[in-house]
């Protein structure tokens, strides 16, 4: 199957399927979450019939910065679809779609890196890691970014989208200390491979070529760590872990913002 | 067609009979097969099931001949009445409240309750069970056949078709079910769950019941100990000693408050001493009371989500305007699957004349070719086959026509005047078979609907 056709497929389909769930957020009938969820399968499925033609393609996702983006959104919507068979999640859609979307979109728009530095072995693990770490915090914090949406409604009396498909707060709070837990020593080890290939390629020795992103992983690394002893030891549940988690999010996101600025420049 | 069975409803409900009237005709359990077996024993029921619950008893039936099917059924009644009726004129007595229903009425009818649209409550689940549980009493008492099986398998069918496509029981309307519906919003489920019910008010111990089915743990306080113990005997669950009301606040998940107190005996001060023991964890609190138990400014309070009357009635309200928005639509998924429906009895009703007739111009075309064959003295087997051919392609070309118009007919309502008309033009032998009568009067049926409750 061409390509082509495919990436249209799964941007039209998840595009779509945002368009369905954002609609049944803002209230509208339950019937929109039975089309919401086949658009979204069918985008997914496109989006792996994609991702499975590149790899015969030499477009892995570990080949280039684009197809690792593109496998992260992948990874997103089945981590999605998978919670979604045990949980009510049909609302939370409106969130995770559009995050698929908006990745899927980034690969196809960011130019291809090519090759990683070095391309040793090290440097494919890293890249794994890192994808692997990034799509769960990315998934953790969609569910925190729902949990502070939907704690508001609640708090206001304001039920409207919360009456069918709507995950209990509890849950979104569940799996999102789950995404971390899973997420943290993922990307511990990320950070880890990072520090030897960079330590490897000299790039510290100058003091030239310090890059934001390296600050803003590490930044990530500590607010995940924060959030996971906040947890423990304070008992912090809620609305404030979910702050928590979308901050920590927001430096892993700055480390991918840094890197695509610095690639387009 | 004459000898076809029509289905017929007999029965009265809350629609129609006050509920001294129903109760009345209101089958136990323990007799149900026994009121059954007498039923069908009446003259010209051939199949029959039965249905009684607290908001309606009626008698399906597929009858041979309509008019004195329900004049036995209703003397049944009345049979059954007349014990207890006293002085009163047992036939006066109840028909003014019955309502009968035959052909397409019957059968939109019973879509309708089994799809919940005929209920008290629209949409409430408890009604399909009950009409399933109906047929197969029927079915174990040996008193249905083809006829109910057909309309009651559609019934069904167009139940579960209503619940999957329209919303109408998809939210709770009562103020105890909402409440337990909006806890949900918080938490995953009940098992496990923690709920302190503060006051012995029967609302509050209505909706603990529903969470402790759930698996939650409810304990109850009250000011006085002896209610609180009372209303913990009757429904099973613990109690708290009021003076150690935040103790017990610290460790729950959801709390139900109706006291009658006249000042708030949950004010934002003391939640918030709550709320910090409990690390702000999530607590739902439920407050049904008049004057309320809480003041509302302790729902600003980090993890405390505060609701009161109001608040479940406006939802209330609001789920049941939603389910009358879906019933509409529920309605016309009943009036697209008794149109279906009708459709496929009819199609079944020309099926054997159109298999009749095909038979019958297959066979005198058959025989002329053989003697044809013979007259013409041809005995070269390849030549006989042809002759077979040519004389079954003349018969399809000649019986095209007549088939389409069948069909076309069983898509409407004169399938069985035209399928009687070939049967007598082609003298067919058709094999009588039970089936639902769709005749045209059958819409007739809604004004024999009865007398509303007087």
């Amino acid at each position: 199957m061409n390509p082509a056709a495919l990436a249209l497929a799964q941007i039209g389909a998840y595009g779509l399927a945002s368009g369905l769930y954002l609609g049944l957020f803002l209230g509208g009938g339950q019937r929109l979450a039975g089309w919401a969820c086949f658009l979204f399968l069918l985008g997914f499925a496109a989006h792996l019939g994609d991702i499975g033609i590149g790899c015969f393609d030499a477009r892995h996702p570990l080949s280039s910065t684009s197809e690792a983006l593109s496998f992260v959104g992948w990874l997103l919507a089945g981590g999605f679809l998978l919670a979604s068979l045990r949980n009510r999640l049909a609302t939370t859609g409106a969130f995770a779609a559009p995050t698929v979307l908006v990745f899927v979109l980034l690969a196809r728009v960011l130019p291809d890196s090519g090759a990683r530095a070095g391309g040793s072995g090290l440097a494919t693990i890293h890249i794994l890691l890192s994808t692997a770490g990034e799509a769960l915090f990315a998934l953790a914090a969609v569910l925190a970014l729902i949990y502070i949406v939907q704690e508001r409604r609640l708090k206001r009396k304001d039920f409207t989208g919360l009456r069918d498909g709507a995950a209990p707060l509890e849950t979104l709070d569940r799996l999102s200390r789950l995404c971390v837990l899973i997420g943290f020593p993922i990307f511990t080890l990320a950070i880890t491979t990072g520090a030897v290939l960079v330590a490897r390629l000299g790039l510290l020795r100058s003091g030239k070529d310090i890059r934001a992103e390296y600050l803003f992983a590490v930044v990530s690394w500590f607010a995940y760590g924060a959030l996971i002893i906040a947890r423990r030891s304070a008992g912090w549940q809620g609305r404030r872990a979910a702050w928590l988690t979308v901050s920590g999010f927001a430096a892993a996101l700055l480390v991918l913002v840094g890197y695509f600025l610095r690639r387009l420049s | 067609m004459t000898n076809a069975l029509e289905f017929v409803i007999l029965g009265l409900s809350h629609r129609t009979a006050p509920l001294d009237v129903r109760e009345q005709l209101a089958v136990s359990p323990d007799e149900l097969a026994e009121r059954l077996r007498l039923l069908r024993e009446l003259p010209g029921i051939a199949e029959t099931a039965l249905l009684s619950t607290c908001n309606r008893v009626e008698i399906y039936a597929a009858v041979s001949d309509r008019a004195a099917a329900f004049t036995a059924l209703q003397g049944h009644l009345n049979t059954q009445v007349a014990p207890i009726a006293g002085d009163r004129d047992v036939h006066h007595l109840i028909e003014p409240h019955l309502y009968r229903r035959h052909g397409r009425a019957a059968i939109h009818h019973l879509f309708r309750v089994a799809a919940s649209l005929d209920s008290m409550v629209v949409g409430e689940p408890q009604i399909l069970g009950q009409v399933k549980d109906a047929f197969k009493n029927g079915a174990d008492a040996g008193t249905t056949g083809p006829t109910l099986d057909s309309c009651f398998a559609r019934a069904f069918r167009v139940a579960r078709r209503i619940r999957r496509e329209t919303g109408i029981g998809t939210q709770p309307v009562s103020v105890s079910s909402v409440a337990v519906d909006l806890v949900r919003r918080v938490f995953a489920g009940f098992a496990g769950r923690k709920v302190l019910v503060i006051g012995a008010g029967e609302m509050s111990a209505l909706a603990a019941r529903s969470m402790a089915s759930e698996g939650a743990s409810i304990v109850v306080t009250n000011r006085t100990r002896a209610r609180a113990e009372a209303l913990a005997q009757e429904h099973g669950f613990g109690v708290a000693d009021f003076g150690e009301l935040e103790k017990a606040l610290a460790a729950t998940d959801v709390v139900i408050t109706s006291t009658g107190a006249r000042q708030p005996i949950l004010d934002r001060a003391r939640l918030q001493r709550v709320q910090r023991a409990r690390r702000f964890a999530p607590i739902v609190i439920v407050d049904i009371a008049v004057p309320r138990d809480v003041e509302p400014a302790a729902s600003e309070i980090e993890g405390v989500f505060l609701w009161d009357i109001d608040d479940l009635q406006k939802e209330t309200a609001s789920h049941l305007e939603g389910r009358m928005r879906e019933a509409e639509q529920a309605e016309n998924v009943v009036e697209e699957e008794v149109v279906r429906f009708l459709g496929t009895v009819r199609g079944q009703a020309v099926g054997p004349t159109i298999k009749a007739l095909r038979e019958r111009f297959s066979e005198l075309g058959r025989s002329h070719a053989e003697r044809a064959r013979s007259r013409a003295g041809i005995t070269d087997p390849k030549v006989a086959v042809e002759f077979d051919r040519m004389a079954d392609a003349l018969i399809n070309e000649l019986l095209h026509a007549p088939q389409v118009a069948l069909k076309k007919a069983a898509a409407v309502d004169d399938a069985d005047v035209l399928a009687g008309a070939v049967q007598r033009l082609f003298d067919l032998p058709i094999a009588a078979e039970a089936q639902v009568e769709s005749d045209d009067d059958a819409d007739d049926a809604d004004d024999d609907e009865v007398k509303k409750n007087p």
